[in-house]
C-alpha cells in the first residue's frame, strides 16, 4: 500500500473510532508499522524507542543495521532511502479522503455547539495519551524509511550525503506549496476549529496531512515522471526536519498551519522608538560611568578612607573599572547603602588569590584519574603537630593546659534596649565611673598634698634651720611653690570632674525618671539614691573661706612675682629703647650732614635698623580681681560651703513593671529579648576549640555562663579569641563580635587570675519594630526627634585566662625557651627576610628601599615584622653595615679558621677527591688524622701541577717532543673536561633492565623459539651478557687470551762455530725426532745439533705486569690451544667507562724459544741426575692495546708476529720450504703468524660515542645530505662503516673529503729512489709508519674521534690510524697514484682506516701504521671488511654483497657496487680542503739525534736492564756492542731486510767464542717508556747464566720533521767453553 | 689507638629484617646488601644476604615475617658515605616467575641503640603500556641493573623520567629492617 494512503486510512479510522486503543490494536497488526511509530516519537523518547525496537523479536531488520541506528540515536535510521513502494491506487485515496472529510464535518458540527467559546481560547493542553498521537502522521514517512531499509541498505551511505540536498529541496517546495489551499478543503475557520478541539489529533498532524495532500496533488499533477521513491524520500526528509531539529521545528510547523487558517494580517509594526520607550520602562541598563561617591554613601556622610587612617585594608581583587562601575550602578538601583563601604567603594574582601599555586602538581600521565582515586593504605599515625609551633616535641610533659573561665557577658548596648535601658546603661556606666573615681579619690589626695606642701613652705620660711644656706632655702621654697601651683591646678581639675560626673549622674537619673513617668512603666530595676551627708555649716564655711584665702594669697604672691619679673623686663627694654632713641637722634643729625655729601646713602638708612617699640609698663595685679577669679572657680568646681555632700548610690531595688501593665510595643520588646540567646566560641590559634552553652538573654541584658574551659594545648598559643554569637529564635546565629584575649603571662596560674572584663562592640545594624531602639540606627529621647543618638551593640565579657596547675602543683606552662621559638617561628612564617633579620646583619637600607619601591602596605599585619625591622634599622639607632651576609651564622660555625682548614691535609685530600682529581678519584679510606697522611700522597699531584708549566725534558729527550706532549696533555684535559659532564648522564638502560619493546621480528622469533627444542643436540652459541662498567670492582674483570697456534716460527741454527753443514738426511732425521721430542731432546747438549729440536716455543702474555705463559710446544708450527687468564685492574680502581677507555696498557704476546742447556759438569754423574738450565730466547711479539680489546669485545684471528729482522741464532727454514711444497703460501707470507683469541670476561659495554651535536661550518644542506646518506647506508648495511663527517681538533664537524688533498712528502725521501716509484711509495709508507701511534680513544676518553689535519699531525707527531692513513693517502696522491682512504674493520685494530692504491693492474692495501702493504688477494691482509672508500672529491659506500677485500671489486665507477655520495643529483660543490697548501719539513738536527741515541736512550736502557737484574751482575760486552752499533745503520738503510746472513757471518767472525742470542728492535720514537717496555718484554734480562754478558746498541735515524726511527740491538752472549 | 695501623672507627650493626607488608603478594623473599662510601670497609660479617621465602601470616595484618638476621661490622675513617642498607624483595608472579616486588634503602641508624625502621618500597615501572603487558606476560619486569642504585642519587633522574610516571609506592611498603643494634662510632 502506498504509505500516503495508509496514513490517511489510519487517520480516518482514528477519527471514526476516536479510540487510540483501537488504533494501537490496528497498528499491532503490522508490527513493522508499530515499530516505526515508536521510532518516530519525538527525540526525547529516544531511549524508549531504542528499547522497544530491540525488544521486538520478530524484527525484520538485520542486527547489523540496528547497530548503527542505535548508535546514532535513530538519526541514521530515519535517513533511510526510499524505494519503490507499491503503486498507489488513486481512486482509493480519493475515497478515503472524501469519507474522512465527511466525518470530520459531522464531528465538527457536534462539537462546536458544545465547547466553541472555551476551546477557542484554550490552548490545547497535551494529555498523556496525546503523546502517542503524533506518530500517526509519521506513519507514512516511516514506511519510506522502512522500505528504504529493506531494499537498499547499501544505499544508506549515499543517501546520507544526499540527505541534506533533498531536505533543502523539500523545504523549498513546502514554502511554495503552503499558500495553496486546494479545492474541496474545509475553510480556514472550519479547519481551525477542527484542529483546536481537544479530542482531535494535534493540529500539526492535520497540517502534515494537508501538506502531504498537497504533495500528492502536485505529484499527481506532475504525473508519473517523478518516481514515487523520490517522493517517499521527501516525505521522510520532511519528517526528519521535524525530528532532527527538535520540538521547536515542530511548533513552527504548527504555526505554519495556524497561519494557514487564520486571517492574514499585516504584521504589527512597532516602531523602534516605541520599543525603546517600552524597554526603558522595563529594562535597566547600568551605565558605565563612574558613580559619584555621594550616591553610594548615606546622606551627609563624608567618605572615610580607612587606609589613610592607618588601618590595614587588604588588597582588593582586580576588577576592570568599567565592570566595577556597572556593578555599582546596578547595586545602586537595588539597595544602595548596604553594598558600599565607608570609602564609597563596594565592600570587598581582600584578594584571596595567592600568587603561587598551593595545589600539588597533578601527575599528567595516562593513569590520571584511576591512579588518583586509588586507595592507599596508610597506617594510622599519631597526630603530627603542625610545623614548628609545637611545644616540647615528643616530650611526655608536653601537655600544657590553659584554663579559660568565661563567667558572663553584659551588654552595654543591645538592639533590644528600650530607651530606658539606654539610659540605665548610661547611668550604670557613669556610676561605675563614679565609683572608680571615688575609690581613687584623687581630689582628696591632691588636697592633702597641697596642704602638706603649704605646711612645708611655712616651715621652710622659718629661720629655724640655720645650717642651710639661705640660697638653698630659697630654692627649695621656690620649688615647693611651683609644685603647689601644679598640684592646685590638678586638684581643681579633679574636683571639677568629680562634680560634673555627679551632676551628669543626677541628670541622667532625672531623665530616666521622667522617661519612666512618661512611658508609665519601668523596664529596669535601677534606682539611684542620693545620700546627703550633713556637714557642719560653720566649720565648712570656715574651711572653705580659709582655702580661698590661702589660694588668693598664693596667687597674689605669684602675680607679684610675675609682676616684678615683668617690670624688670620692662625696665631693661625701656633702657634699650631709650638708648636706641638717642642713637637715632644722633644719627639724624649725622644724616643731615651726610645727605649733603652723600645724598644717595640716605635711602639705605631706614632699612638698616628697626625701631624697637616703646615698651609698656606692666600692670600691677589687683587683689580684688584675683579673688573674684578664685571664687568663681571654687563655686564651679567645689561644693558650696554648707551644702551637704551628695553620695549617689545605685541599686537594683526598683521593680520592673510586669508585662500585663506594659503597652504592646514594650511587651513585644520583652518577648523579643526572651527569644534571644547568646553563646560564645573560643578560638585558639584561629581554630574553634570550644563553645559555651547557649544562654538566654536576661531582661537586664546580662548573660551568665560561668563555664571554665580547660584547653590542652600542643601548639604555642598565638591568639585567643572569643566570638560572640547571638541567636534569635530558631534562626541561625549571627556573629556579633570578636574579642581578642591576651595570652596570660606565665606567672598567671589558675586561682590567681583575676576576672577581667573585655569590651566588645559590633557594627551590626538592627532596626526593630518594637520598643527596642535597635543598634546602629539613630534614635532620640526627645519627642521632636532632635538630638539623635546612634548606639552600636556593645558589651563586656568577663573572663579569666590562666595556666592550669598540674596534679603535683606544677603549672602546665610551656617552658620559656619555647616561647621564644614560638615567637621566632611566627616571625619566620610571616616573612623569610625577618627570620634572617634582627640577629643577623642585613642590608637594611636596601631592604627599606625595596619596601618603599614595592609599596609594601605598612598596615598589613603580614608585613608587621618587616616594617618594624625596617623602622628600627632606618631610624639609625642600630648600626647598619653596608654589606649583606647570606649565612650570618657562618662565623659561629667556623670551628677553625680558613687558613687552618686549608692547611689540613685531610681536608685537602677530601676536597681533591670530591673534585675528581684523577690521582685521588678513587682514594679509599682517607685517614682520620692529619698526621697519618703521608706527604708523598700529594707529591705526584703537585708534581703534575708543576709540570703543567715547566717543560720537562727528562722523559722527552728533545724539547720539541716535550712541547708536543704538553700540548697533547692540555688538549686531552680540555676535551675530557668537556665530555665529563655529558658522560654523567645516565640512560634508563644503564639503570633498569627491561625487556625491549617487542616488534614483529622479535615476537616471531620468540614464537619460533617456542617450537624449538629445549635442549638441542647442537647447542648454538649465545651472546654473553654485557655488563655496564659502573658496578665493577677489582678482580671482576679478566682478560682471556686463547693462544691457539703459530705458524712458521724461526728455528734454531746450529752454532755456527761448528759450521756443520746440515745435510738432507740429517734434516729428515731431525724431523723424525721432532715428532717425539720429549724422549730425547733435553739430553742433547748444544754440541749435538743433530739431536736437537728445531725450536721449542712457548708464549708468554704479559699485561699490566702480570705474566702468564703457556706450556712449551715443539717445532716451528706449534699448537698450544691454551687459555690464559689475566686479571685486569683499572687505573685507580675506577671502572667507569671513561676510565676504561683511557687505559693505555698493552697486551704483549711474546713468543720465546725454550732452550735447555746441560750444565752437568761431570759426565760421570750423568746417569744419576739431570742438570739443565733453561734459557729462553725471544722470537717475536704481538702487541695489542687494551683499548682495542675493550672496543672490539673480542679479537680473533691470525696475526703476524712482529719478529726482529735479524734473530741471531735463528733462521727461517728456507731450505725446507721446497721440500714441503709450501711455495704458494710461503711466498705470500714472509714472517711468522700466530692465531689468537682474546676477550674480556665479563663483556664490558663499550661507552657510546658522545651524544652531542657539534657545531659546524659546513653548509646546512650538505649536513642534511650526509645524515640522509648515512641513514640510507645504515639501513642497508648496518654493520659497514660509513663516514661522511668527522670532528676536527677544535670540535667542529667537517666533511671528510676536505682532509684529502695531495701533499708533498719530504723531498729527501723522494730523492732516494728517483726512478722507482714503488720503492718511493714504500719509503713514504715507512716514513708515515714511523710517526708514533696514539689512539684517539686514549687521548680523548670522550669517545669522539678527532681528526687532525696532516700538518697538525706532523706537528703533534702522534695520531691514530685516521691521521696516518690521511697522510699516507695524501702522499700517494702527490706521487700521482690513485689512492683512496678505506674505512673498514681490520684485525686487531677494529674499525680503522687503510689506504688503497691502484697500481696499474692491481690494488694494494696499505696499513698506514705499520707501513706494510698487501695485495688485494692477500689472505693475511689484516683488513677484513671494507665499508666505504673516500677520495678527495667523493665518498663511495660499499653496497656489494660481501665486504671482504678478497671478494669485492674496488672499481668505484660501478654504481651498482659503490654508492657515491656526490652524484648527478647532488654534484660535488668543490669543497675546499682543510689541509695546508704544502707541508714544510724541517731537517732534524742530527746532533740532537746522536745525543739522544748515545747518552740518553742507551744509557737509560742499560740502567734499566741492570735494574731488572737485581740479583745478578750485569756485564756489558763492549766489543760486541760496538759491533752491533755498526750493524744498525745498515739495518735502517735496508729497512731490516736481507741482511741477516751477512750479519751473522760478520758477528761470527768477530765473536767466535760466544753463544749468541739477540735481535734488533725497531720502533718509531715517541717517548722513553715504550722503548723500555719493548726491551723489557723481550726478556733479555732474564738470562741468569753466571757468565752471561750483554750487548746493547741504539741507533736513531732522523727523518725530517723530527720523525725518528729507533733501532735497539740487544744481545746476550755466553762464552762457549 | 692501635699501634701502627691507621685510626679508624668501627660501626657494628646487628639486627634483622623483620617483616614486610605487601598486601598484594605472597611467598616473598628478600635480599639485603650494603652501600657505603669510599672511606668505609666491612671488616666482619656478611655484606649481603638472601632470606628464606616466607608466606603471609594468617592474621589480619598479613605480615610477611622473615626475621632475617643482619650482622656486619664496618670500619671507616669518615662519616661521609655512612652505610645504607638496600633491600630488594622478590617473589613469584602469577606464572611462577621470580620478579622483583620492591626496592628500598635506608641509612643505618646514626645513634647507638635499638631502632626500628620502616622502608617504603618501590619498583621501576615499564616504559610503555605494551612493555608493561609483555613484561607481565613474560615475567620479566623491569629491574635495576644493580639494586644498589636505589641508594645512590646518580642517574636516578632517568628512572622517573623514562620509566614510571612516578616511582610508585603503591606496591606499598615493606616494613622491614627493624631492630638494629648499632654500636656507635668509637675510635679504636
Amino acid at each position: 500500500m502506498n504509505p500516503r494512503e495508509e496514513k490517511v486510512k489510519i487517520i480516518t479510522e482514528e477519527f471514526i473510532e476516536n479510540d487510540e486503543d483501537a488504533n494501537v490494536g490496528k497498528r499491532k497488526k503490522n508490527s513493522k508499522v508499530q515499530r516505526q511509530l515508536r521510532k518516530k516519537q519525538p527525540p526525547t523518547t529516544g531511549p524508549d524507542k531504542m528499547v522497544s525496537e530491540e525488544s521486538h523479536p520478530g524484527n525484520q531488520q538485520e542486527p547489523a543495521q540496528d547497530e548503527p541506528q542505535t548508535r546514532l540515536l535513530s538519526v541514521t535510521a530515519r535517513r533511510g532511502p526510499c524505494s519503490l513502494p507499491p503503486i498507489p491506487s488513486a481512486s482509493r485515496t480519493g475515497f478515503a479522503e472524501f469519507s474522512m472529510r465527511e466525518r470530520m464535518r459531522e464531528k465538527l458540527q457536534a462539537a462546536r455547539s458544545k465547547a466553541e467559546s472555551a476551546l477557542l481560547q484554550e490552548i490545547p493542553t497535551p494529555r498523556p495519551r496525546r503523546l502517542r498521537s503524533p506518530p500517526v502522521k509519521e506513519l507514512e514517512t516511516e514506511f519510506g524509511t522502512e522500505s528504504g531499509k529493506e531494499v537498499g541498505s547499501t544505499q544508506q551511505e549515499d543517501d546520507f550525503q544526499s540527505y541534506s540536498r533533498v531536505k533543502f529541496h523539500v523545504s523549498a517546495r513546502k514554502i511554495k506549496s503552503k499558500p495553496q489551499v486546494p479545492p474541496g478543503f474545509p475553510s480556514a475557520e472550519e479547519a481551525y476549529n477542527f484542529f483546536t478541539f481537544t479530542f482531535d489529533p494535534e493540529p500539526e498532524e492535520a497540517g502534515e496531512k494537508l501538506k502531504h495532500q498537497d504533495g500528492t496533488d502536485q505529484e499527481e499533477e506532475e504525473g508519473e515522471e517523478e518516481p514515487p521513491a523520490q517522493e517517499g524520500a521527501n516525505r521522510m526528509d520532511e519528517e526528519e526536519l521535524l525530528h532532527g531539529k527538535d520540538a521547536e521545528d515542530f511548533l513552527l510547523g504548527l504555526d505554519h498551519t495556524a497561519d494557514e487558517f487564520l486571517a492574514v494580517r499585516r504584521a504589527d509594526y512597532e516602531s523602534a522608538h516605541v520599543r525603546l520607550q517600552r524597554e526603558k520602562e522595563m529594562l535597566f541598563i547600568p551605565s558605565r560611568l563612574t558613580v559619584p561617591t555621594y550616591k553610594k554613601l548615606p546622606e551627609n556622610v563624608q567618605p572615610r578612607f580607612l587606609e589613610d587612617e592607618g588601618l590595614y585594608i587588604g588588597e582588593r581583587p582586580e576588577v576592570a573599572r568599567t565592570n566595577q562601575n556597572i556593578m555599582e550602578n546596578r547595586l545602586l538601583m537595588q539597595e544602595p547603602v548596604r553594598w558600599f563601604g565607608d570609602d564609597g567603594r563596594i565592600l570587598a574582601l581582600p584578594n584571596p588569590i595567592k600568587p603561587f599555586p598551593s595545589r600539588p602538581p597533578v601527575l599528567t600521565q595516562e593513569q590520571s584519574i584511576k591512579a588518583e582515586l586509588e586507595t592507599l593504605y596508610k597506617k594510622a599515625v599519631n597526630y603530627v603537630h603542625r610545623s614548628q609551633h609545637m611545644i616540647g616535641s615528643g616530650d611526655p610533659s608536653g601537655n600544657f593546659q590553659l584554663d579559660i573561665d568565661i563567667s558572663g557577658l553584659i551588654f552595654t548596648h543591645h538592639p533590644c534596649f528600650s530607651r530606658e535601658h539606654v539610659l540605665a546603661a548610661k547611668l550604670a556606666q557613669l556610676y561605675d565611673q563614679y565609683l572608680a573615681r571615688h575609690q581613687r579619690n584623687k581630689a582628696k589626695f591632691l588636697t592633702d598634698k597641697l596642704q602638706a606642701l603649704r605646711n612645708a613652705v611655712q616651715t621652710g620660711l622659718n629661720p629655724e634651720k640655720p645650717h642651710q644656706s639661705l640660697d638653698m632655702i630659697q630654692k627649695t621654697i621656690n620649688e615647693y611653690k611651683s609644685e603647689i601651683r601644679q598640684t592646685r591646678k590638678l586638684r581643681d581639675a579633679e574636683q571639677e570632674r568629680d562634680r560634673t560626673l555627679l551632676k551628669t549622674i543626677i541628670k541622667v537619673w532625672k531623665e530616666m525618671k521622667s522617661l519612666r513617668e512618661f512611658q508609665r512603666f519601668t523596664n529596669t530595676p535601677l534606682k539611684l539614691v542620693l545620700r546627703k551627708e550633713k556637714v557642719d555649716q560653720k566649720a565648712d564655711e570656715e574651711a572653705y573661706e580659709a582655702e580661698i584665702q590661702a589660694e588668693i594669697s598664693e596667687l597674689l604672691e605669684e602675680h607679684t612675682e610675675e609682676y616684678e619679673q615683668k617690670m624688670e623686663e620692662y625696665r631693661t627694654s625701656y633702657q634699650q629703647w631709650k638708648a636706641w632713641k638717642k642713637a637715632q637722634r644722633a644719627k639724624k643729625k649725622k644724616k643731615k650732614q651726610a645727605t649733603e655729601e652723600h645724598p644717595e646713602e640716605e635711602t639705605e638708612e631706614p632699612y638698616a635698623e628697626e625701631d624697637p617699640v616703646k615698651p609698656t609698663p606692666p600692670e600691677p595685679t589687683d587683689r580684688a580681681v584675683i579673688e573674684q577669679q578664685v571664687r568663681e572657680r571654687a563655686a564651679r568646681s567645689r561644693r558650696r560651703p554648707g551644702e551637704p555632700t551628695l553620695l549617689p548610690e545605685l541599686s537594683l531595688a526598683g521593680s520592673v513593671t510586669p508585662n500585663d501593665q506594659c503597652p504592646r510595643a514594650e511587651v513585644w520588646r520583652r518577648e523579643d529579648v526572651k527569644r534571644r540567646s547568646v553563646h560564645l566560641k573560643v578560638l585558639f590559634n584561629n581554630k574553634q576549640v570550644c563553645r559555651t552553652a547557649s544562654r538566654q538573654l536576661g531582661t537586664d541584658f546580662r548573660v551568665h555562663f560561668g563555664q571554665i574551659f580547660n584547653l590542652q594545648i600542643f601548639n604555642w598559643p598565638e591568639s585567643l579569641t572569643l566570638q560572640i554569637y547571638e541567636t534569635v529564635g530558631h534562626s541561625s546565629s549571627i556573629l556579633l563580635a570578636e574579642v581578642f584575649l591576651p595570652i596570660p603571662e606565665t606567672t598567671v596560674v589558675t586561682g590567681r587570675a583575676p576576672i577581667e572584663e573585655v569590651e566588645f562592640s559590633s557594627n551590626q545594624h538592627a532596626t526593630l519594630d518594637h520598643e527596642g531602639v535597635g543598634s546602629g540606627v539613630p534614635f532620640s529621647f526627645e519627642a521632636d526627634g532632635s538630638n539623635q543618638l546612634i548606639l552600636m551593640t556593645s558589651g563586656k565579657v568577663s573572663h579569666s585566662v590562666a595556666w592550669a596547675i598540674g596534679e603535683n602543683g606544677i603549672p602546665l606552662i610551656p617552658p620559656l625557651s619555647q616561647q621564644n621559638i614560638g615567637f621566632r617561628s611566627a616571625l619566620k612564617r610571616a616573612d623569610a627576610i625577618s627570620s634572617i633579620g634582627t640577629s643577623g646583619v642585613t642590608d637594611m637600607k636596601k631592604l627599606a628601599k625595596w619596601a618603599a619601591e614595592s609599596k609594601l602596605d605598612p598596615n598589613d599585619p603580614n608585613n608587621a615584622p618587616l616594617m618594624q625591622l625596617i623602622s628600627v634599622a632606618t631610624s639609625g639607632e642600630s648600626y647598619v653595615p653596608d654589606f649583606f651576609r647570606l649565612e650570618q651564622l657562618q662565623q659561629e660555625f667556623n670551628f677553625v679558621s680558613e687558613e687552618e682548614l686549608n692547611r689540613s691535609k685531610r681536608f685537602r685530600l677530601l676536597h681533591l677527591r670530591s673534585q675528581h682529581v684523577p690521582e685521588f678519584r678513587n682514594y679509599k679510606q682517607i685517614p682520620v688524622y692529619d698526621r697519618e697522611i703521608m706527604e708523598k700522597v700529594f707529591q705526584d699531584y703537585e708534581k703534575r701541577l708543576q709540570d703543567r708549566n715547566v717543560i720537562e725534558t727528562k722523559d722527552h729527550i728533545d724539547t720539541h717532543r716535550a712541547v708536543v706532549a704538553k700540548y697533547l696533555q692540555q688538549v686531552r684535559e680540555s676535551v675530557i673536561n668537556r665530555f665529563l659532564i655529558a658522560k654523567q648522564h645516565f640512560l634508563l638502560a644503564d639503570l633498569v633492565v627491561e625487556e625491549e619493546v617487542p616488534n614483529i621480528s622479535i615476537l616471531g622469533l620468540n614464537l619460533f623459539k617456542l617450537a624449538e627444542q629445549k635442549r638441542p643436540l647442537r647447542p648454538r652459541r649465545k651472546g654473553r651478557k654485557k655488563v655496564t662498567a659502573q658496578n665493577l670492582s677489582d678482580g671482576d674483570i679478566k682478560l682471556l687470551v686463547n693462544i691457539i697456534r703459530a705458524y712458521d716460527l724461526p728455528v734454531r741454527k746450529p752454532t755456527a762455530s761448528k759450521s756443520q753443514q746440515p745435510s738432507r738426511s740429517s734434516r729428515t732425521f731431525r724431523e723424525k725426532h721432532a715428532a717425539s721430542p720429549d724422549t730425547r731432546s733435553p739430553t742433547h747438549s748444544a754440541d749435538y745439533p743433530l739431536g736437537q729440536v728445531l725450536v721449542r716455543p712457548f708464549v708468554e702474555v704479559s699485561f699490566q705486569r702480570t705474566i702468564c705463559h703457556t706450556t712449551t710446544a715443539e717445532g716451528p708450527n706449534p699448537s698450544w690451544n691454551e687459555e690464559l687468564e689475566l686479571p685486569f685492574r683499572a687505573p685507580n680502581g675506577d671502572y667507569s667507562t671513561a676510565s676504561l677507555q683511557s687505559v693505555k696498557d698493552v697486551v704483549f704476546i711474546n713468543i720465546f724459544d725454550e732452550v735447555l742447556y746441560d750444565v752437568l759438569e761431570d759426565d760421570r754423574e750423568r746417569g744419576n741426575g739431570i742438570h739443565t738450565r733453561i734459557e729462553r730466547h725471544w722470537l717475536g711479539c704481538v702487541k695489542i692495546p687494551f683499548s682495542t680489546i675493550y672496543f672490539q669485545a673480542r679479537i680473533d684471528g691470525t696475526f703476524k708476529i712482529d719478529t726482529p729482522p735479524v734473530l741471531l741464532g735463528y733462521s727461517k727454514e728456507q731450505n725446507m720450504i721446497i721440500e714441503r711444497d709450501f711455495d704458494s703460501v710461503r711466498s705470500l707470507s714472509e714472517g711468522s703468524y700466530i692465531t689468537l683469541f682474546i676477550t674480556i670476561e665479563p663483556q664490558l659495554v663499550p661507552g657510546e660515542s658522545v651524544r652531542e651535536k657539534f657545531d659546524s661550518q659546513e653548509d646546512e644542506k650538505l649536513l642534511q645530505a650526509t645524515e640522509k646518506f648515512q641513514a640510507e647506508c645504515a639501513l642497508k648495511f648496518p654493520k659497514r662503516q660509513c663516514l661522511t663527517t668527522v670532528i676536527d681538533i677544535s670540535g667542529k664537524t667537517v666533511f671528510i673529503t676536505r682532509y684529502l688533498k695531495p701533499l708533498n712528502p719530504p723531498q729527501e725521501l723522494l730523492n732516494v729512489y728517483p726512478n722507482n716509484p714503488q720503492a718511493t711509495a714504500e719509503l713514504v709508507a715507512r716514513y708515515v709508519s714511523l710517526i708514533p701511534f696514539l689512539p684517539d680513544t686514549v687521548s680523548f676518553a670522550g669517545l669522539c674521534d678527532l681528526w687532525s689535519t696532516s700538518d697538525q699531525f706532523l706537528d703533534l707527531l702522534a695520531g691514530d690510524e685516521e691521521e696516518h692513513a690521511v697522510l699516507l693517502c695524501n702522499y700517494f696522491l702527490f706521487l700521482g697514484k690513485k689512492a683512496w682512504l678505506v674505512m673498514g674493520n681490520a684485525i686487531p685494530e677494529g674499525p680503522t682506516a687503510y689506504v688503497v692504491t691502484w697500481e696499474k693492474s692491481h690494488y694494494l692495501i696499505w696499513n698506514p701504521c705499520s707501513g706494510h702493504f698487501y695485495g688485494q688477494f692477500d689472505t693475511f691482509c689484516p683488513l677484513k671488511n671494507v665499508g666505504c672508500l673516500i677520495g678527495p672529491d667523493n665518498i663511495w659506500f660499499n653496497i656489494q654483497q660481501y665486504d671482504s677485500p678478497l671478494r669485492i671489486n674496488f672499481d668505484i665507477t660501478k654504481p651498482k657496487l659503490w654508492k657515491s655520495f656526490f652524484s648527478r643529483s647532488l654534484p660535488y660543490p668543490g669543497l675546499s680542503s682543510v689541509q695546508p697548501e704544502e707541508l714544510i719539513y724541517q731537517h732534524t738536527d742530527k746532533a740532537v739525534a746522536a745525543e739522544l741515541q748515545d747518552s740518553r736512550i742507551e744509557k737509560i736502557l742499560k740502567e734499566k736492564i741492570m735494574d731488572w737484574r737485581p740479583r745478578h751482575l750485569t756485564r756489558w760486552n763492549r766489543y760486541c756492542t760496538s759491533t752491533l752499533r755498526h750493524f744498525l745503520p745498515l739495518l735502517e738503510s735496508s729497512q731490516g731486510e736481507d741482511v741477516e746472513d751477512d750479519h751473522r757471518a760478520e758477528l761470527l767472525k768477530q765473536l767466535g767464542d760466544y753463544r749468541f742470542s739477540g735481535f734488533p728492535l725497531h720502533m718509531p720514537y715517541s717517548e722513553m717508556k715504550p722503548l723500555i717496555d719493548a726491551v723489557y718484554s723481550t726478556g733479555v734480562h732474564n738470562i741468569d747464566v753466571p757468565n752471561v754478558e750483554f750487548a746493547l746498541a741504539v741507533y736513531i735515524h732522523p727523518y725530517p720533521k723530527n720523525v725518528l726511527s729507533v733501532w735497539i740491538y740487544v744481545a746476550s752472549l755466553i762464552r762457549n767453553r | 689507638m692501635a699501634a701502627g695501623g691507621p685510626s679508624v672507627f668501627l660501626l657494628m650493626v646487628n639486627g634483622q629484617v623483620e617483616s614486610a607488608q605487601f598486601p598484594e603478594f605472597d611467598n616473598l623473599y628478600c635480599k639485603y646488601c650494603f652501600v657505603y662510601g669510599q672511606d668505609w670497609a666491612p671488616t666482619a660479617g656478611l655484606e649481603e644476604g638472601i632470606s628464606q621465602i616466607t608466606s603471609k601470616s594468617r592474621d589480619a595484618c598479613q605480615a610477611l615475617v622473615w626475621n632475617f638476621p643482619i650482622d656486619i661490622t664496618f670500619k671507616s675513617t669518615n662519616p661521609f658515605g655512612w652505610p645504607q642498607i638496600v633491600l630488594s624483595v622478590y617473589g613469584p608472579d602469577v606464572f611462577g616467575n621470580d620478579v622483583v616486588r620492591g626496592y628500598g634503602a635506608v641509612h643505618v641508624p646514626f645513634s647507638p641503640g635499638r631502632h626500628k625502621r620502616t622502608i617504603p618500597m618501590f619498583v621501576p615501572e615499564s616504559t610503555s603500556k605494551l612493555q608493561k603487558f609483555t613484561s607481565w606476560f613474560m615475567g620479566r619486569r623491569p629491574e635495576y641493573t644493580d639494586p644498589k642504585v636505589v641508594a645512590q642519587g646518580e642517574g636516578r633522574e632517568v628512572v622517573p623520567h623514562r620509566a614510571s610516571p612516578s616511582v610508585r609506592t603503591s606496591h606499598s611498603m615493606a616494613a622491614g629492617l627493624p631492630a638494629e643494634h648499632v654500636k656507635g662510632p668509637s675510635p679504636v
